[in-house]
Parts: structure tokens; C-alpha cells; sequence
């Protein structure tokens, strides 16, 4: 059981006492007749073959408050699309897949980039950006969930507490984000732990205090790929496509709405996924790429906030940020203490030095360019650039689905 | 004996003279074939590069010809779409062309039929273009007034007012291919003429009040303004 504490600007919803499945289910359900719910699964094809993807629709098969799934499949062959449609067909509701590998969807993408409109490199931010398209273009729900489809430790009571601030009109909350710790026999979630926090925090010592820097300081797990928001949010949020994808997600959150209709849910007690290796010496590769993706996003921002960047800051800020990261390690070593978990120091000060360089190599990029912003346009800008287009997504959907 | 020679010579040489006449058109058909095709893809080449430089796709897009198209679950680029009806199009001029050229009268009466039915089938698919894009765009500006105007209905009104449109556009584009003229228009006079009906017959009944009252304003204002022109 977690404590009851509220920090930071954004309203934190724990996991308190005993909550029931059954009752939150019932009155979603209920909530759902005037909010319908579309839950949006970004998934590559390789987790339908793990242990992940099954245990995901056996759960969500038990799912009653559910208006439609909308599966985006990433890296398919034809033959494995239809498996994939094999597989979904398990659920006895509504479960629509986008396949993105598809000819019909690349002629959708082709159409945007040629109207001058950036779509962005294949991954996860763009397919949850056509995901988005697709629920809008079928105007079918007020509510969108998003979670990632690799996660090892599922369970449907993740899905209830998450759409539950945002689908009770009562509570107003148009944005939900999940949070979790990531802790098997050890502590996970290095760049969580060791980068974001750290490095937001170093900046607010340099810089002073922001309320965007407050923001994203509140979240307990701002890397966590697990939310729900309001439909028309996904009309005018725009979508990074890189690694940068939840911190910039969360900077168009604060950009577009008060941080008093936000908030984060305590989804789950342990949370399970695929890990990323460190790979410190390739900046293409693993959480070096994340890492550098993630500091330019933040950079981005705040440069867009009024923050004025310049390579003195930067060395300053690598500095900084070393003695703040040093400073947590050693946080969680004791917390790993207390705890009986294994704690290998010594990667994590490894980890803390990757992530210096990242710092760095993200800084000399944003230098160079400062305008270069990975966002995928919102659906707003696009529709007013090709005013048919959701009707255009809507038919590729539907015909490749028959 | 030489009867019986000439019996058996002379079927061999009407053919061989018939052949001997007819081998030339042959040629001159598989050139006009095989230069018509070589033809068509350069015009194809050269329609497909002014598409491009005009940006005919972008337009398409916003235009809604694009949407048009991928109803039709045609999902290459409307440029290309364009460019192959062109090529397909000269292909089959270029066939005709050739066929003429073996002076088969059945063949002759076919293409002259082909060639006087080309204008129409060019201008039927010209009002089928034109007449989406206008019915498209007559379609988004009621439904922006009907919005701004408050009015509950409007993307229904719009939807309507697209149908309607359409419906009159298919009937005038049927009526130019020539493709039962007779019903086609009778088809359509009757749903037009019905539908205006009943939205008469509607509004006659339902709105007798509200026509009243219009009369009565309109009647109202007129005495005002001579009120003030005795003052």
C-alpha cells in the first residue's frame, strides 16, 4: 500500500485500502454509456509471439466497459497480420487492427507527407498518432486508452483505474497518466530513476523554478507508456515520434490544459516489461538513443517556454546534473537496503555517466539545431490541410480489415 | 487436265492474291499498334511529369477527389491514376486506329462508332469531376452556415444537399454516356420531382404558421416605413 501524499502541481491518485475490481468495473461500465471508451494498443508483431500479447487479450477478453480496441500492428508480414486478426478475434467486442505495414496505410502516410505535413519515422508515436486518426474518424468514443503491449505482469484492474478519473464526469480530469514501480528482485527503470528526474531537477537549481519544470517534476513515472485522455485531446495534441515520445506527450498536455484537469493513477503494484540494454558506446542504439531523444525533448520545450540555452548552461548543467545523480544513487542504494533488493552500484554509476554523455551529445544537437522538433502534426492541422483525410483512414482501415 | 489444274490453281491464287492485298493493311495495323503504344506511354510519361509540376495530387487531396477514389479502393496516387485512364485511353484510340487500317467494314462502322462516342464520354466524365467537387464544396459551405447558424442538423442538412447533387450529377453524366437515356431521366424526374414535392408538401403543412408569421413581419416593417414617411 503506497502513502497518501499529494506532491507537485498535478493530483496524484493512489492505490489506497482494498479497492474492488468489481465496483470500479460496474460503475465504468455505467459511466461509459454517455463516455464510450476506445482503447488504443500500439503492438510490433514479435509480441504477439512472446507471452505477453496472450496474456494481454485473455484479460482483456473479461473486459465489459469497452467500446472498441484499436490494435496498431507494427513490423507484419500479410500472413502475420492475419494471425494477429486470429488472435484478436478472442475478444468478443469490437477490436479493429491498423495495419501499418499495409499498402492502403502507406498510401495514408503518403498522402499527409505530401501535402507538406512531417509524419515521421516508423515507431510507436506514429502509430498511436494514426490510432488517434482512426478514433476520431469513427467518432464513436469520448475516452482513449493507451498502453504499451509488452507488459509481462497484466492484469485488467491496470485498465479500470486507469480510465477511471478520466471517464467519471464527476472528477473532471481530462488526462490521466499510470504509474508503477518497476521493481522485481531489483530496481528497474534506469532512466526514470537516474536521468528524467535528475536532470529536471538540475535544471530548476540552475534555471529557478518553472512551472513546466514543476510539471513533469510531478509525475512518479513520466517515462511510463500508460494513459487515458479525452478524445478531443488527441485532435489537438501534437505527437513526437522519436524516443521523446512520453515527455513530449506531457509537454503538449501542459501546453493545451490546466494542470488541475490532470492527473496520475497508481495502475499497478509491480509492473513488468521488456528491458532496454545500456549500450553507452552507441548513441543509435538502446537507452543511449532514448536518453538522447528524451533530453532534446525536454530541451525543446523548455527552449519553446522562454528558456534560453547556451553552451556555457549546458556545461554547467552536465555538471550539475553528475552531482544530482550521484546524489540519488545513493537514495536508492539505501532504499534497495531496506528493501533486501540487489543493487549493483556500479552499473548504475555507469549508467549515470552514459547518461552524462547523452546529456551532452543531446545538448550539441539541439545547438545545432534548435528547430529540429520530431512532432507529428494534430489531427487539426492535418484535417485542415487535406480535409478528407479521416475519411480516407477510415476506408484503409476498414478495407484491410475485410 | 488443265482444268482440273486450274480447278485446283485458282481457289490457291484468289487466296494468295487476297493475301498478297490484304498483307499491307496487316503491317500497317501492327505498326500503327506498335507505334500507338510506344505513343501512349510517352504521352503517359509526359501527362504524369505536368501532373507533378502542377501538383495535381495536393489539389486532389484537398479536393476530395483522392477520398473519391479510395471508396473506390483505388490506392495509388490520382496523378498515376490519371496518367494510366490517359495511356489506357490513347491505347485504345491507337487500337482503333489500327483496326481501321485492315479496311474490314464491320471494323470501320465499330471505330466510327468509338469516335463519334468519344466527346461524350469525355464531357460525361468531366461533369462526374467537376460536378463532386462542386457538389463537395456546395456540401462544406451549407454545413460551416448550418453550424454557425446553430442549426442541430447540419451535418445531416449537408449530407442531404451532397446526396442530392450527386444524384443529379450521376443522372446528367448517365444521360451524356447515352446509357438508358429514357430511364435515366424518368428515374431521376420522379425521385427529384418527389423529393421537392414532399419537402413542399412538408413545409406547406408544418410551416403554415411560420410562413404567417414571415408574411406578417414583412407586412408589419412595410407600415412601419410608411409611418415614417408621413412623419
Amino acid at each position: 500500500m503506497s502513502d497518501f501524499y499529494q506532491s507537485g502541481i498535478i493530483t496524484t491518485l493512489h492505490n489506497l485500502g482494498k479497492p474492488s475490481l468489481e465496483r470500479l468495473e460496474t460503475e465504468i461500465k455505467e459511466y461509459s454509456k454517455i463516455r464510450p471508451i476506445t482503447l488504443v494498443l500500439p503492438a510490433l508483431y514479435s509480441e504477439f509471439e512472446g507471452p505477453a500479447m496472450p496474456l494481454i487479450i485473455e484479460e482483456l477478453a473479461k473486459v465489459k466497459f469497452l467500446e472498441e480496441i484499436v490494435l496498431v500492428l507494427d513490423k507484419a508480414s500479410a500472413k502475420e497480420f492475419q494471425k494477429a486478426r486470429a488472435m484478436m478475434a478472442l475478444i468478443p467486442y469490437p477490436v479493429k487492427i491498423i495495419y501499418n505495414d499495409g499498402k492502403r496505410i502507406g498510401e495514408i502516410y503518403n498522402t499527409v507527407a505530401r501535402n507538406g505535413l512531417e509524419v515521421g519515422q516508423q515507431g510507436k508515436g506514429r502509430s498511436i498518432w494514426l490510432a488517434y486518426g482512426y478514433v476520431i474518424a469513427q467518432n464513436r468514443s469520448d475516452v482513449i486508452i493507451l498502453h504499451d503491449c509488452d507488459i509481462l505482469s497484466y492484469n485488467r484492474i491496470l485498465l479500470a483505474r486507469l480510465c477511471y478519473p478520466v471517464v467519471n464526469p464527476n472528477l473532471d480530469f481530462v488526462f490521466c497518466k499510470g504509474y508503477y514501480s518497476r521493481v522485481t528482485d531489483r530496481m528497474h527503470g534506469r532512466v526514470s530513476r537516474l536521468l528524467v528526474t535528475p536532470l529536471i531537477r538540475s535544471i530548476q537549481a540552475l534555471y529557478g523554478e518553472h512551472d513546466f519544470l514543476k510539471f513533469l517534476d510531478s509525475f512518479r513515472y513520466p517515462l511510463a507508456g500508460e494513459f487515458c485522455m479525452i478524445t478531443d485531446m488527441a485532435r489537438v495534441n501534437r505527437i513526437p515520434w522519436d524516443w521523446g515520445l512520453e515527455v513530449g506527450s506531457l509537454a503538449e498536455v501542459y501546453r493545451n490544459y490546466s494542470p488541475r484537469r490532470i492527473c496520475q493513477v497508481d495502475i499497478a503494484d509491480t509492473y513488468e516489461h521488456k528491458h532496454q540494454s545500456l549500450s553507452a558506446d552507441d548513441p543509435e542504439k538502446g537507452l543511449m538513443k532514448m536518453t538522447i531523444d528524451i533530453c532534446k525533448s525536454i530541451f525543446r520545450t523548455l527552449s519553446a517556454e522562454g528558456f534560453v540555452f547556451t553552451d556555457g548552461f549546458f556545461k554547467a548543467l552536465s555538471v550539475t546534473y553528475l552531482r544530482h545523480a550521484e546524489d540519488t544513487i545513493v537514495k536508492y542504494e539505501a532504499d534497495a537496503a531496506i528493501n533486501g533488493l540487489i543493487f549493483d552500484r556500479h552499473e548504475e554509476a555507469k549508467a549515470v555517466e552514459a547518461f552524462t554523455n547523452a546529456i551532452s551529445m543531446a545538448a550539441k544537437i539541439f545547438l545545432e539545431n534548435p528547430l529540429g522538433t520530431p512532432l507529428i502534426p494534430n489531427w487539426s492541422r492535418v484535417t485542415s490541410a487535406i480535409p478528407t483525410i479521416l475519411e480516407m483512414l477510415k476506408t484503409a482501415v476498414d478495407e484491410d480489415d475485410k | 487436265m488443265n482444268d482440273f489444274f486450274q480447278l485446283i490453281i485458282g481457289p490457291l491464287e484468289e487466296v494468295f492474291f487476297k493475301f498478297k492485298e490484304f498483307t499491307p493493311n496487316v503491317i500497317a495495323t501492327l505498326t500503327i499498334l506498335i507505334l500507338g503504344f510506344l505513343l501512349a506511354r510517352l504521352i503517359r510519361l509526359i501527362f504524369l511529369r505536368i501532373l507533378k509540376a502542377l501538383k495535381f495530387d495536393s489539389w486532389s487531396d484537398r479536393m476530395g477527389l483522392t477520398s473519391l477514389m479510395r471508396k473506390s479502393d483505388l490506392w495509388t496516387k490520382p496523378s498515376e491514376t490519371c496518367a494510366t485512364v490517359i495511356y489506357g485511353t490513347f491505347l485504345i484510340i491507337f487500337l482503333m486506329a489500327g483496326l481501321s487500317a485492315l479496311k474490314i467494314e464491320a471494323i470501320d462502322n465499330l471505330v466510327g462508332q468509338f469516335f463519334l462516342y468519344l466527346p461524350r464520354a469525355f464531357s460525361a466524365i468531366l461533369i462526374l469531376i467537376f460536378g463532386y467537387i462542386i457538389a463537395a464544396f456546395i456540401s462544406r459551405a451549407v454545413l460551416i452556415m448550418a453550424v454557425n447558424s446553430g442549426y442541430y442538423y447540419a451535418k445531416l442538412l449537408a449530407q442531404a444537399i451532397k446526396l442530392l447533387l450527386t444524384l443529379l450529377i450521376l443522372a446528367m453524366a448517365l444521360e451524356q454516356f447515352q446509357i438508358a437515356p429514357g430511364i435515366v431521366i424518368a428515374a431521376f424526374s420522379i425521385t427529384f420531382g418527389g423529393i421537392v414535392l414532399a419537402l413542399a408538401i412538408s413545409f406547406g403543412v408544418g410551416g403554415i404558421d411560420a410562413a404567417r408569421k414571415m408574411i406578417e413581419k414583412e407586412e408589419e416593417a412595410k407600415n412601419k416605413k410608411k409611418d415614417i414617411e408621413h412623419i
